[in-house]
């Protein structure tokens, strides 16, 4: 299996450049175009160990990151972002081409991929027990996230969970971890070994960089993984930790409202929900010393109740 | 007189006494406390009126029979402006 690792640079850039590089990640593969040295150095950095299609095969999406043309290729310069023809999204200045790449690898998902219930929801996998953390920004997910995977903890995805409408299992999607302003130093400081790429100032959430995926969870991508908790967390400077059950209803509403096609899918995701929350105990938890809450989340994995 | 909205599936699931149901015809999500679901069974079996509902319906709650019938008519006003049931002209 070849993986970007495997890529002279040379040969990445002319892929990128060329016909595209065919990237897979998960059940999907991205077929890639850019010409920006930057995303370059981006792929070439955070996904190294993911397998590389020959460039003429099947994509599920087809994306493409290029310098806005004319004077802007001088003046502040600007990264244009299209997916099939289509532009969703507006320019965005150039030192930000990475951050824009993985929010438009997550949109193509979220926009496109209705064969899954697709909740806003981290989710991560410990002796065998998934657990799904749900929550909007600001909530910790992301820093709970990237310190459980520097503990061991199989990465199925930080961002998206795909749950298949079928069976309810949990399909792996693992990509960078993103993390935003005062949690990249944190991270840094709880695992000064991981690979984060270059912090991008002044983005729309701040400043970002990305935590580099386990090349275990990389290798792991095709293994699904069966959900037992969901866990809706909450950081709160100064609180201790606290857990408390949730009834099942009430999750149902809470994952819902995180959901990014519940609405699409209609009467099938009505069902796929109420399989996946059947199969998992929900809980809010609380906390405010991440040493303590993976600690905690340990304990859960291992015991189950 | 209501019933439920004709076509309306009622699809529901329910977990310790709460439950949520999806509404086909409008595509929205309700969180309804088990009563509520209690009431929607009634209504798509038959017709009913608000009297009628309360004295069937009477074993089943846990209220003095007296604030039953009113309590029976607010859960009917809620569930109408979920587009769930509707009044029948008499």
């Amino acid at each position: 299996m070849l993986t970007v690792a495997d890529l002279p640079r040379r040969e990445l850039a002319a892929r990128l450049a060329g016909p595209g590089l065919v990237l897979r990640t998960g059940p999907f593969a991205n077929r890639i175009h850019s010409d920006i040295p930057q995303l370059l150095e981006g792929i070439a950095l955070l996904y190294a160990d993911y397998p590389v299609d020959a460039p003429g095969g099947f994509a599920d999406f087809n994306l493409s990151l290029h310098r806005a043309g004319g004077l802007r290729r001088f003046f502040r310069p600007q990264v244009c972002f299209s997916h099939e023809g289509a532009t969703p999204f507006q320019p965005l200045p150039l030192a930000q081409a990475y951050p824009m790449f993985e929010w438009v690898m997550n949109w193509c998902v979220s926009h496109r991929a209705h064969s899954y219930l697709i909740i806003h929801a981290a989710v991560l996998e410990r002796h065998g027990r998934a657990i799904i953390l749900p929550a909007p920004p600001g909530s910790g997910k992301s820093t709970l996230c990237a310190a459980l995977v520097t503990r061991g903890w199989r990465l199925l995805s930080d961002e998206m969970t795909l749950v298949r409408l079928d069976d309810g299992a949990v399909l792996p999607l693992p990509r960078p971890v993103s993390l935003k302003n005062e949690s990249i130093a944190i991270i840094r400081a709880y695992a000064p070994d991981v690979v984060l790429s270059p912090p991008v100032e002044n983005t729309n959430k701040g400043t970002i960089a990305h935590l580099k995926a386990p090349p275990a969870s990389i290798a792991r991508a095709d293994e699904t993984a069966r959900p037992a908790f969901i866990v809706f967390p909450r950081y709160e400077a100064g609180a201790p930790l606290t857990l408390t059950p949730m009834g099942k209803a009430r999750a149902f509403m809470g994952v819902a409202e995180n959901a990014f096609n519940y609405q699409v899918l209609g009467m099938r995701g009505f069902a796929a929900l109420g399989q996946l929350i059947d199969a998992t105990a929900a809980f809010e938890f609380r906390y405010s010393k991440l040493d303590e809450a993976v600690q905690f989340f340990e304990r859960l994995a291992q015991d189950g109740a | 007189m209501w019933r439920v909205v004709p076509g309306q599936l009622l699809a529901f699931r329910e977990w310790d006494g709460e439950a949520v149901l999806y509404n086909d015809l409008s595509g929205n999500t309700h969180l309804l406390d088990g009563g509520a679901v209690e009431v929607l069974l009634a209504l798509r079996a038959e017709p009913l009126d608000a009297a009628t509902l309360a004295t069937r319906l009477a074993d089943r709650f846990d209220a003095e029979d007296d604030a039953l019938p009113a309590a029976i008519d607010a859960m009917l006003t809620e569930l109408a402006g979920l587009d769930l049931v509707e009044s029948l002209p008499c």
